[in-house]
C-alpha cells in the first residue's frame, strides 16, 4: 500500500511536463509513551510559560520576536512574516542533472513517491531516461508556502522525489577538528581484508525492529504486575591504539 | 570546538572497539524566533506542565508512562527501557559491511557524525580510511533513547557519518502507483536522454540558496531600522554570597580611592 | 565593474570596486581602506586571532545601509580559517581572521568595522578579558569618560589590577582587564563589572550609572558591565569606524589620557586611520598587555 496523495505539480524541463501526485515513502510505527507528574502520575502538557511570570501564557497573548540583543527583540507581526512565503506553485523545475550517487546521503531529507497523473507515457519516458543515463534531476519546487531544494531519481519503475537540505545546513566535517593518525600499510593492508570478509549484499529486510517488540513485551509484563529484571548496558572496552594490529588479526582468523 | 554530544559508547567491528560520540550532522537553517508574552516582552520557555495542580513541573517530577487504558498509566524507568537491548545502548556493532551504492535511498533517515573519543583517534582513522577506499558502509544496530535505530555507518569526507535507516517494514511500496499499462513514450524518452545530458553537470549544492530566509533576514533588518527593538525585563537574579564580600572590597578599595585623590 | 587579483601569501585574492568611497564625505575609498587595515595587519591580527568575527559590512559606505554578518560567507574561499560556535542555541560557521590574506578578503567585503567576542571560538565560556564599555549619555561627553575611566584605573590597582583604555572610535571609551587565565567564565566577569558599575554609580552618583534605561543616563556616563557576555562582541582595538571619517578604536596610555583630561578638548581623543599608523609604526602594540598579561579577580 502507500500513502495518500500530498501534493500535485508538473515535472518542468526543457519543453517537458511531465505531471505527477506526491506520495509519503516511508510509514513510523512507535511505541508511544507520555511524561507525567511521578506523585500523581497526571499526564503532563507543554505550556508556553512567561520568564518573568512565571505563569502559562495562552495563544492570544504570545508574539513573535527575533533577538538582536540580549533581552531585546524585533516584534514581528504573523502578516508580515507571511508575505516573506514564496507564492504557490505547481511546477517542479529541474535545473540540472547530476550523476546518481554525486548527492552524499547526508543532504538528503524526506522521500516521497511520484505518481503518474492523467497521463502515463511522459512520466514512463522519464523514469526510462533517468535510469538509461545513470542522473538524478536537481529541482526546486514551493509546496504548501514553503520553497524546496530536491533530488528527483528513480526507484525501480516508480520516480522519487527527495527533499535535500541546503548545503549550509549540513555542518562541515572540518568543524569536528578530526585529527590524523599515522597508520601503517599492514593495518591498512588487514582491515581491508576483514571488511572484504565481513561484507554483504544490502538487505535490509533481514533487520527487524526486534527492541519494538521488545519493549512491547517489557510493558506487558510490568502491566500484568510482574517484576522486571534490570540488565547493566553492556560496555566494551576501547581497543589500545598499540593493540591496534594485534585486535585486526586476530579478528581475521576469526572470520576467515 | 565542543560539539554537542548527543550520546557516546564504542563503535565495534569484530574485535576491535573505538569509543566514539555521536554529534549533529545537520543543524536547521531557519531563522528563529522567540515566542513572547504581549504583555512585557519576555521570553516564553516550553515547559511542563500540570493541569491539576497548575503548576510547572521540573525534570526531576517527571516519568515516563505508557497508556494501558484512558488516564491509566504504567510507569518505564530508564533503567527499565535501557534493560530492553542493555548489549545496544553503549555499543554500535558492525554486523556486516555492505556496498554503499547498494543502499536505496528512500532507506535514509536523519545523519549524524561520530566523532571518536580519547584513544579511539586511530582505529577511528583506520575505520574512515578503508570504508573510503572500498565504498564500504557498516551496518548496525544500536540503541537511543526510547528506539532502536538500524544505522549505516559510513565514511565521507574523512570523517564518519552515521545514518538512521528506515526498516524495510516502514517503507511503502510505490510500484502500485504506477498502473497496469506500460506505455513509454519512445520518442520522448530519447529527446529527454539527450536533453539530460546536454544539462548534466556536477553537484554543488552551494549554488542553491534559501530564498526565503534571505527574504526573512531582510525584513528583520528593515523592522529594526523602523520601528527598533521591545525590551523585556531582567530577571532578578538569585542573591549570592560572593558578591556581597566582592562589593564590600569593591567600596573599600573606593574609599581608599577617594581618601588618595 | 573593476577588479583587480592581488597575491598575499601565495593566495590570489580578486579585489573589487577599489575606487569606490566607502567614506564619501571625507574621500577614502576601498583602496584606502585596504592600505589602512595592510599597514595595521601586524597590530591587529594577533587582537582578532581566533575570535568569531562579526562583520559590519557597508557595500555602499558609511553613509548607506550597512549589515551585521555573524555567518561566515559560505562563498569564502577553502583557506579562510572557520570555526563552530554556538550563538543563541544555533550552531554557525564563523571566521577566523588570522592572517592577512583573511583580513584582506574580509575588508573586500567593505566589513569596515570589525567585532569581536571577548572569549576565543576554542573557549567560547571563559572571556581573555573583562570590558567597561563606558558610553557617555546625552549632554555627556568622552572627557566624561576618561574621568570615569581614570577612577576605575584607580579602584582596580587598589586591588593590584591592571588595565587599559583605548577609544572606542566614537563616543566613548573601552576600559579593558586582562586575566588570560581561562578561569573566570563570563558569570563571573559580568558579576564583577557589574558589582564594579554600581559602587562607581553609589560612589559618583552624579557622574556614572549602571543602568541601561536612556533617560537614566543624561549628563552621565554609563558603565556598559553587560558587554561582558558570551553573545556580545566588542569593537577590535585597531578597527576602523564607520563615521564621517576614518577614526580609528585606539589605545591610550594612562598618562596620556590624564594629559587629555586636563587639556579638556574632547577633538584630541579622536585618532584617524593616518594618526593610527603613524602611532603604531612609532610605538608598536599599546594594548598587546591585553591579550598576554596574566592576573586574577578577586573573590571568585
Amino acid at each position: 500500500m502507500s500513502g495518500r496523495t500530498l501534493w500535485k505539480g508538473y515535472i518542468q524541463f526543457s519543453d517537458f511536463n511531465v505531471p505527477v501526485k506526491l506520495h509519503t515513502a516511508v510509514k513510523q510505527e512507535r511505541i508511544q509513551f507520555h511524561l507525567l507528574h511521578k506523585r500523581d502520575r497526571v499526564k503532563l502538557h507543554q505550556q508556553m510559560i512567561c520568564a518573568y511570570e512565571k505563569v502559562p501564557v495562552p495563544p492570544e497573548e504570545q508574539a513573535k520576536g527575533f533577538e538582536l540583543e540580549e533581552r531585546k527583540y524585533i516584534l514581528v507581526d504573523p502578516a508580515e512574516l507571511e508575505q516573506t512565503d514564496p507564492e504557490d506553485g505547481r511546477m517542479i523545475e529541474v535545473h540540472e542533472f547530476v550523476k546518481a550517487g554525486q548527492i552524499d546521503p547526508v543532504f538528503l531529507e524526506r522521500m516521497y513517491y511520484l505518481e503518474p497523473d492523467t497521463t502515463v507515457k511522459e512520466y514512463n519516458a522519464l523514469a526510462g531516461a533517468l535510469k538509461e543515463t545513470g542522473t538524478v534531476g536537481i529541482c526546486t519546487w514551493t509546496m504548501r508556502k514553503r520553497s524546496y531544494l530536491g533530488a528527483l531519481q528513480i526507484n525501480g519503475k516508480v520516480l522519487c522525489l527527495s527533499t535535500l537540505r541546503y548545503a549550509d545546513e549540513v555542518i562541515a566535517v572540518k568543524s569536528l577538528e578530526l585529527q590524523k593518525a599515522p597508520l601503517s600499510e599492514k593495518e591498512l593492508k588487514i582491515a581491508r581484508d576483514l571488511i572484504s570478509q565481513l561484507s554483504a549484499p544490502f538487505q535490509p529486510q533481514k533487520f527487524e525492529n526486534e527492541h519494538q517488540k521488545k519493549l512491547q513485551a517489557l510493558i506487558d509484563k510490568k502491566t500484568r504486575g510482574e517484576k522486571i529484571a534490570l540488565l547493566r548496558p553492556k560496555h566494551l572496552k576501547p581497543t589500545a591504539p598499540d593493540k591496534l594490529l594485534e585486535a585486526l588479526k586476530a579478528s581475521l582468523e576469526k572470520v576467515a | 570546538m565542543a560539539l554537542q554530544e548527543i550520546w557516546n559508547g564504542t563503535i565495534s567491528f569484530s574485535l576491535v572497539a573505538i569509543p566514539v560520540k555521536l554529534v549533529r550532522a545537520v543543524e536547521t537553517g531557519r531563522v528563529s524566533f522567540r515566542m513572547l508574552h504581549s504583555k512585557d516582552y519576555s521570553p516564553l520557555a516550553r515547559k511542563m506542565y500540570c493541569p491539576k495542580e497548575e503548576t510547572i513541573v521540573h525534570a526531576d517530577e517527571i516519568v515516563r508512562g505508557y497508556e494501558i487504558a484512558p488516564d491509566n498509566y504504567i510507569v518505564i524507568t530508564d533503567k527499565e527501557l535501557e534493560s530492553v537491548s542493555p548489549e545496544r545502548s553503549r555499543t554500535i556493532e558492525i554486523l556486516e559491511f555492505i556496498d554503499i551504492k547498494e543502499v536505496d535511498p528512500v532507506y535514509y533517515d536523519h545523519p549524524y557524525y561520530l566523532v571518536p573519543s580519547k584513544g579511539g583517534e586511530k582505529a577511528y582513522r583506520l575505520l574512515v580510511e578503508v570504508m573510503g577506499q572500498t565504498h564500504k558502509a557498516g551496518l548496525a544496530k544500536f540503541v537511543l533513547r526510547e528506539r532502536e535505530y538500524l544505522v549505516a555507518v559510513k565514511s565521507s569526507d574523512g570523517a564518519l557519518t552515521l545514518i538512521t535507516l528506515h526498516y524495510s517494514g516502514e517503507i511503502l511500496s510505490g510500484e502500485n502507483l504506477l498502473p497496469k499499462e506500460e506505455k513509454t513514450g519512445t520518442e520522448e524518452k530519447s529527446r529527454m536522454k539527450k536533453i539530460i545530458k546536454e544539462m548534466t553537470a556536477e553537484f554543488h549544492p552551494d549554488k542553491y540558496a534559501d530564498e526565503r530566509r534571505k527574504k526573512i533576514t531582510k525584513l528583520l533588518e528593515k523592522k529594526a531600522k523602523e520601528k527598533g527593538t521591545v525590551e523585556a525585563p531582567e530577571l532578578e537574579e538569585e542573591g549570592e554570597e560572593g558578591v556581597v564580600d566582592l562589593v564590600a572590597v569593591l567600596e573599600e578599595s573606593m574609599r581608599k580611592v577617594k581618601e588618595h585623590g | 565593474m573593476s577588479k583587480k587579483i592581488v597575491e598575499t601569501a601565495g593566495r590570489k585574492l580578486s579585489l573589487s570596486n577599489l575606487k569606490k568611497d566607502l567614506y564619501p564625505s571625507y574621500g577614502f575609498t576601498k583602496a584606502h581602506v585596504l592600505e589602512y587595515y595592510r599597514r595595521a595587519a601586524d597590530f591587529i591580527l594577533p587582537h582578532l586571532k581566533d575570535r568569531a568575527l562579526t562583520l559590519k559590512r557597508y557595500p555602499d559606505g558609511t553613509e548607506k545601509d550597512f549589515f551585521f554578518e555573524k555567518r561566515c560567507p559560505s562563498y569564502r574561499p577553502a583557506w579562510v580559517k572557520t570555526a563552530e560556535v554556538h550563538h543563541k542555541e544555533e550552531r554557525m560557521t564563523v571566521c577566523l581572521v588570522n592572517d592577512l590574506e583573511t583580513l584582506i578578503w574580509v575588508e573586500n567585503l567593505a566589513s569596515l568595522e570589525l567585532h569581536v567576542p571577548l572569549a576565543r571560538a576554542g573557549s567560547p565560556e571563559t572571556p581573555d578579558s573583562i570590558v567597561f564599555d563606558l558610553d557617555p549619555g546625552d549632554q555627556a561627553n568622552i572627557l566624561d569618560c576618561s574621568k570615569v575611566a581614570l577612577i576605575l584605573r584607580d579602584l582596580l590597582m587598589q586591588m593590584q589590577i591592571e588595565s587599559y583604555a583605548k577609544t572606542s572610535g566614537k563616543k566613548g571609551l573601552h576600559v579593558y582587564v586582562p586575566l588570560n587565565r581561562k578561569e573566570a567564565t563570563f558569570v563571573d566577569t559580568k558579576r564583577f563589572s557589574k558589582a564594579v558599575a554600581e559602587v562607581l554609580q553609589r560612589n559618583y552618583p552624579e557622574l556614572v550609572t549602571a543602568k541601561m534605561a536612556k533617560e537614566q543616563r543624561t549628563k552621565k556616563v554609563f558603565i556598559n558591565w553587560s558587554q561582558n557576555d558570551p553573545s556580545k562582541t566588542m569593537i577590535c582595538v585597531y578597527s576602523l569606524r564607520a563615521r564621517e571619517k576614518p577614526v580609528v578604536s585606539f589605545p591610550l596610555e594612562w598618562e596620556e589620557l590624564e594629559i587629555l583630561d586636563k587639556q579638556g578638548d574632547p577633538d584630541k581623543m579622536v585618532l584617524m586611520h593616518s594618526d593610527a599608523v603613524n602611532r603604531l609604526e612609532k610605538n608598536g602594540d599599546l594594548f598587546r598587555e591585553v591579550l598576554t598579561k596574566k592576573q586574577k579577580l578577586p573573590h571568585l
